[in-house]
């Protein structure tokens, strides 16, 4: 069967998105969490190492 | 350009450098080397793989009240490494650490998402900070023993979920020394409003895995902000999927639609079922229409209305159905 080729452009997301790891860390909040850290160590890890 | 001598001085001849590096590597080794610090790392990677802390004697014991060895272990690492740092200032501590305007931590292990670290937070950089108007939960397990200094600060629990938002409780605490704080952070998040001198806190954390999300709630009213993936695996993982559907993978379609129908979040399942759909169209509605059959699944009501747009541009694909 000849398939159409979809466009995920035009596929709908969920209704509440969510954000990468990390991105909800809040200065006012210190102590909170260490996601800034472990975001870093993730970066060094992903980009830096191969 | 000017160049501060010492740097030149680093800069011209790798010894120094490699004198700093030796000394403070050596101080951590030596605090590393005692069989108190050996059981707690033992303990320590049990409870990283998802052991019970209360279980785990040597490391339960730095966040029992009772037991008064917290101060000294930390002192023990802290005290030689100071002294290094006073003999090779432009030495870098070999530990995973973090520092702004208004706290310093440094991680003494991690690992499985658990991380045992130790934080000073400065009341002088805490007080320029902009009350908070938002509060976050993040799931997963918190003890925290402070080890110095006090303040004030408010614990915000989330009493219930509701369309659009939560219920949420406060309730003041004062922080003194000694104080031993064990929380789910899903569902508790202390947040210091003032301090009286710089808090020293040990601190040890496991994340929730599996779809766990953070999510951000406004605190006056508890009306629902926004919410990300709890955990980096997820994040990785949705990275990974958008990035096979630009390199054209068609060849990870099985895997991508299997990653969209197995347990994890749900951001991650769509993203994986969409760039499967461009990748392999077949291979994609396939596992769209398995998804959207499932009266259990989260995603079935988003997967059977995504069906139908499809069906209804592209009637083809009813055939396959």
């Amino acid at each position: 069967m000849n398939l159409p080729k979809i466009d995920i452009s035009a596929l709908p997301d969920l209704n509440t998105l969510t954000a990468a790891f990390g991105s909800l860390f809040q200065p006012g909040q210190a102590g909170n969490d260490d996601t800034v850290i472990i975001m870093m160590v993730f970066v060094y890890e992903r980009l830096i190492q191969p | 350009m000017a160049i501060h001598p010492d740097l030149l001085a680093l800069r011209s001849d790798p010894a120094p450098q490699q004198l700093a590096h030796d000394a403070l590597g050596g101080a951590i080794a030596q605090w590393r080397e005692s069989a108190l610090v050996r059981q707690i790392e033992s303990d320590f990677e049990a409870f990283s793989q998802g052991a019970k802390l209360a279980a785990q004697n040597g490391l339960a014991a730095l966040f029992d009240p009772a037991d008064p060895m917290a101060g000294a272990l930390i002192a023990r690492l802290i005290d030689p490494l100071v002294a290094a740092l006073g003999q090779h200032p432009l030495g870098a501590v070999p530990l995973r650490h973090y520092a702004d305007d208004q706290s310093a931590t440094l991680v003494l292990c991690t690992g499985g998402g658990a991380a045992l670290s130790v934080q000073v937070l400065d009341p002088v950089g805490l007080s320029r900070q902009r009350p908070a108007s938002s509060v976050t939960f993040a799931p997963g397990q918190l003890h925290e023993r402070i080890l110095a200094g006090s303040g004030a600060a408010k614990l915000v629990s989330l009493r219930a979920m509701r369309p659009g938002g939560a219920d949420l409780d406060s309730e003041e605490l004062r922080l003194e020394p000694g104080q031993c704080l064990h929380r789910n952070s899903g569902e508790q998040c202390r947040m210091i409003t003032a301090l009286d001198a710089p808090l020293v806190l040990l601190r040890l954390q496991r994340r929730e895995a599996g779809g766990a999300l953070t999510r951000e709630y406004g605190l006056a009213d508890g009306r629902f902000i926004a919410q990300a993936a709890a955990s980096p695996r997820e994040t990785r993982l949705e990275l990974a999927a958008a990035l096979l559907g630009r390199m054209g993978r068609s060849d990870a379609a099985p895997l991508l639609a299997a990653m969209a129908e197995e347990e994890a979040g749900q951001s991650l399942r769509w993203q994986s079922l969409k760039e499967c759909l461009g990748l392999d169209t077949a291979t994609g509605f396939a596992s769209l229409c398995r998804i959207a059959g499932r009266a259990e699944d989260p995603l079935a009501a988003p997967a059977g209305a995504l069906r139908a747009q499809l069906i209804e541009a592209y009637p083809q694909l009813e055939g396959i159905a």
